[in-house]
């Protein structure tokens, strides 16, 4: 009687979860394996050759290596500017407080597509920076802005910055204020008890920022499209040309190489930041 | 504690001819639980007969809720059966056995008026509008609350809550009403007072009910019939009144208010008691045990009278004395070790700290314990 | 040490000053530029007009791409919160190891690259032969209903197990206890969770960019199409003031119904 409860309340969303997001994954995981194929999806023969290529061509390697740096210049402006933000945040009264957080929120909630649209619109050659440094007289010839990789940094990081600052701040604000107040009372020092206290216990905060930063990153696909253009392509660049090219078994390699990345750098973080030692620290 | 037991006029409430008469309206026939490695229920076994109170007492966590929510139906025993009205319903789902519950939290419905609340069961039961409207009325009219049936629950007081509660439980006439520590959120003198109101309530509907407490007064005050429970296992059962002044083991006796042990050994057997060698004196308890045996005796403190050295009985010191209002409390030191006297203040004679005392006892105020030593 | 406490507060405030304008001016940009009288957009604007506006409701495209985002909204988050409630449902009371795989595979697709769901999913489409319509459908199924299992799940864990047990206690079925009790006591976690699911499927773009075919277009993969192919222009602009338009008018509708504060707990 109970057991039939419990499966008329979880066999819809099991089947659901389990035939559009783990079966078409293994399959995908499946055709990696394969061959490529002219007249089919994807070939007969079982080959490991996808993943090769994909290791021993620089090519690929080049943009491995600079979807890498993108991530990491971005993660690092994401972790400078957003901790202190969320520090301020934080330390809100709770009316403002949740102010603050729900302006985070909102951008989050729009398109990514229009958000990118909004740093074209900035960034380009016709854009508002360069028109007003024109009427400043600061520059004659409008400046390349976009279509270079400094433009996909500065749009994604600010893209996903609300991210990092929500994270951060929620755990910051959810910290019991006994801890640095007892540190004080040992004798700390503001600058140390943040060293000391503060920080380590915002951990899984920034983990979970992190985390989140580092694998939108990865598959931003249309904000690098919009900001980087033709020139200034990352991994997901490659799959989805590759699929634009029925290049099945390709774009399934690159698919589990970029997954291979987010999975290694999950590990890391979580391997560094040791996020569960505090957990349970807050209120 | 300074006033222990129940009125006489509710403990003399028999139980054997109840049962006679009346089948049991809850059955636990060797019933065990366990969770992980903890065994919360340890083969238990009880009746309850139709029309009375039966209360589970005991420490938290010894198993008191597990038991309930296994007539309930909200566990499933390991092993055993359970009953409800000669019926066997150990495999039946909760929402088709015949019982209600009053929950500790009260679990008032939030969404819904005091009325509404009432009507729920009723509706399950789908009875029409104009007996269920009938039903909400007389059952709020018990526990005195008509004129708030239009308010939501977080717009009454704890005691008010405590009423709907009971209201929405005993509307539906179930085959048992089960309690579980009803009364543990209410101050004492509301708790006191809810404590009479129920019962009498109970015994006007003729309710068959499981009451489950920690607190032991209020199990003695409430009930037929008590079962006092450690660690999954029932110690004891019986009439409140026997569970306080025949315990049978030394937990039973110290769970259920204070009491003094005294160690001995079996010297001599007679009629129907033992005579008992203790350091300070020879006692003499009714009991049947082999001679050289050793012993507990356990005395309530109220029990103990104390007299001039001049009179028989233990001998010993006075420690401390602690004035509590109607009783005074002595702390002597014997050597059979601490004792502890309670003498009603309008008797108390004027004792001081230090005075050399004989302490005395009926000879049936005594009891021998199971299991010499814990 | 005051002196150290009054720099690490500046600090503090100018990141924070400065972090919002780079949040918010792109946005507010797209905005003030949709109401641009001129071809070109111009700081400050030198007027103001709504023709952008007109020209996007007058491109076929546009609409329908608007229209086709709204029903698959609509029908997307409706269907991911009832699935993702069922979940919660199950999830809210069991523990331990299989529990915990559940809920993780609920949800995996907040953190989960949803590029590659929609390159895994339209290989699977293109295996099976799915329609264009119900395969966007059930991607945004699986994209939304996350948010309809994480506050559903936080509502369900926070109600009182006795209040179900009082239910099934007094006669009502599990399916009774569900809808009398449970489901009352839960429905702001469910209406938020149903809002969260609808501006999540009505921004959605990794999935969407595979799955989308010729004549069912989602508005944000028309805007990215347009900005690709045609550039940008200011109806651009005019759409992206509609899809925030459309989420301000959400927020607002959360906020009058469940409180802010479930807002900024949610995410
Ligand atoms: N659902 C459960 N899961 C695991 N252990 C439980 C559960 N319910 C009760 N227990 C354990 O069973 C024992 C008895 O619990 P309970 O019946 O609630 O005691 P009481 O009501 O007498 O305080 C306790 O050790 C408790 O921790
Ligand atoms: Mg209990």
């Amino acid at each position: 009687m109970k057991s039939a409860w419990g499966w008329f309340l979880l066999a819809p969303p099991l089947v659901l979860a389990l035939v559009f997001f783990v079966v078409p994954l293994v399959y995908l995981f499946w055709v990696s394996l394969h061959a490529s194929s002219t007249s089919e999806l994807y070939g007969a023969a079982l080959t490991l050759r996808n993943y090769s290529d994909v290791l021993a061509d620089s090519f690929y390697l080049t943009i491995v290596r600079r979807t890498l740096g993108v991530a990491a210049v971005i993660l690092g402006l994401c972790l400078l500017i957003g901790y202190p933000v969320a520090y301020f945040v934080a330390l809100l009264p709770v009316r403002r407080r949740m102010l603050a957080i729900l302006l985070l929120l909102f951008p989050l909630m729009v398109s990514n597509v229009v958000r990118a649209y909004g740093w074209v619109s900035l960034l380009e050659r016709r854009g508002v920076v360069n028109s007003t440094l024109r009427d400043l007289h600061l520059i004659d010839a409008p400046l390349d802005l976009l279509y270079t990789p400094s433009a996909v940094v500065i749009a994604l990081m600010t893209i996903l910055l609300p991210y990092m600052v929500i994270s951060i701040a929620n755990t910051l604000a959810a910290l019991d204020r006994r801890y640095q107040e007892a540190a004080q009372a040992l004798g700390a020092s503001p600058l140390r008890t943040f060293l000391h206290v503060t920080l380590p216990l915002s951990t899984p905060g920034i983990a979970s920022g992190t985390l989140l930063v580092f694998l939108l990153t990865l598959s931003a696909y249309v904000t690098i499209t919009l900001l980087g253009g033709p020139r200034s392509k990352l991994l997901v660049s490659l799959i989805y040309d590759s699929v634009t090219a029925f290049q099945w078994p390709r774009a399934a390699a690159l698919a589990f190489v970029l997954l291979a990345l987010a999975l290694a750098f999950t590990g890391l973080i979580l391997a560094l930041l040791r996020p569960g030692r505090v957990q349970g620290a807050g209120r | 504690m300074s006033a222990p037991g129940p009125s006489p006029q509710l403990a003399s409430r028999t139980r054997g001819e109840r049962a006679e008469q009346h089948p049991a309206d809850v059955q636990l026939v060797g019933v065990r639980k366990r969770f992980g490695g903890v065994v919360a229920v340890n083969d238990v076994s009880v009746e309850i007969p139709r029309g009375t109170i039966f209360s589970l007492l005991g420490p938290s966590g010894c198993g008191k809720t597990t038991t309930l929510r296994l007539v309930a139906g909200f566990e499933q025993p390991d092993a055993g059966e359970v009953y409800i009205r000669g019926a066997r319903v150990t495999s039946m789902p909760p929402y088709r056995r015949d019982f209600s519950m009053v929950f500790q939290s009260y679990a008032l419905f939030p969404h819904l008026t005091v009325a509404q609340n009432v009507a729920f069961g009723l509706r399950m039961r789908r009875v029409a509008r104009g007996d269920r409207a009938r039903g909400v009325d007389e059952a709020l009219e018990l526990v005195k609350l008509r004129a708030l049936a239009d308010r939501y629950p977080r717009q009454l007081s704890g005691g008010q809550q405590q009423r709907v509660a009971l209201a929405r439980a005993i509307v539906v006439k179930p085959a048992v009403l089960l309690l579980d520590e009803p009364l543990g959120a209410l101050d004492k003198l509301l708790r006191e007072e809810m404590q009479v109101e129920l019962r009498s309530l109970q015994q006007r509907l003729g309710i068959t009910a499981v009451f489950v407490t920690h607190d032991q007064e209020e199990a003695l005050t409430l009930s037929d019939r008590v079962a006092v429970m450690r660690n999954g296992v029932i110690e004891q059962i019986g009439a409140p009144r026997e569970i306080y002044d025949r315990p049978r083991n030394a937990f039973v006796a110290s769970f259920l208010g204070a009491s003094n042990f005294i160690d001995g050994v079996v010297v001599a057997r007679e009629a129907a008691s033992i005579v008992v060698e203790t350091p300070g004196t020879r006692i003499s308890v009714p009991g049947d045990k082999a001679a050289g045996e050793r012993v507990r005796i356990a005395v309530r403190p109220e029990r103990l009278r104390m007299a001039r050295t001049d009179a028989h009985g233990l001998p010993a010191t006075i420690r401390d004395i602690v004035y509590r209002g109607p009783v005074t409390h002595f702390y002597l030191d014997s050597a059979s070790g601490p004792l502890l006297a309670y003498q009603q203040n309008a008797r108390a004679g004027d004792w001081t700290i230090g005075d050399e005392v004989r302490c005395a006892w009926d000879a049936d105020s005594a009891v021998v314990l199971d299991g010499a030593r814990e | 040490m005051k002196a150290a406490l009054s720099a690490g507060s500046m600090l503090r405030g100018t990141a924070t000053t400065i972090a919002f304008a780079l949040i918010v001016v792109p946005i507010l940009i797209v905005v003030v530029a949709a109401f641009s009288p001129n071809d070109y957009f111009q700081f400050p604007p030198p007027g103001f007009s709504l023709r952008w506006f007109v020209e996007f409701f007058g491109l076929q495209t546009m609409r329908d791409a608007f229209v086709l985002s709204i029903e698959l909204a609509l029908a997307s988050a409706t269907i991911a919160t009832i699935l993702g409630t069922l979940a919660a449902l199950f999830l809210a009371r069991r523990h331990g190891a299989i529990a915990a795989l559940l809920q993780s595979l609920f949800l995996a697709p907040l953190v989960f690259p949803t590029l590659i769901l929609g390159v895994a999913l339209l290989l699977l489409y293109k295996t099976i032969g799915m329609p264009v319509f119900p395969g966007l459908l059930l991607a945004h199924c699986i994209v939304g209903m996350p948010y309809g299992f994480r506050t559903v799940l936080a509502s369900a864990q926070a109600l009182d197990p006795a209040l179900e047990e009082a239910g099934q206690s007094l006669g009502a079925d599990p399916l009774r206890t569900l809808f009398l009790v449970t489901l009352p006591l839960i429905w702001p976690g469910v209406l938020s969770g149903w809002l969260f699911a609808f501006i999540v499927s009505f921004g959605e773009l990794n999935t969407a960019l595979f799955l989308t075919g010729p004549g069912v277009t989602t508005l944000p993969i028309e805007i990215f199409s347009y900005l690709q192919f045609t550039g940008s222009q200011l109806v651009i602009a005019a759409a992206s003031s509609v899809q925030i338009a459309l989420i301000v008018i959400l927020v607002a509708v959360i906020e009058r119904v469940v409180g802010i504060a479930r807002i900024t707990r949610a995410r």
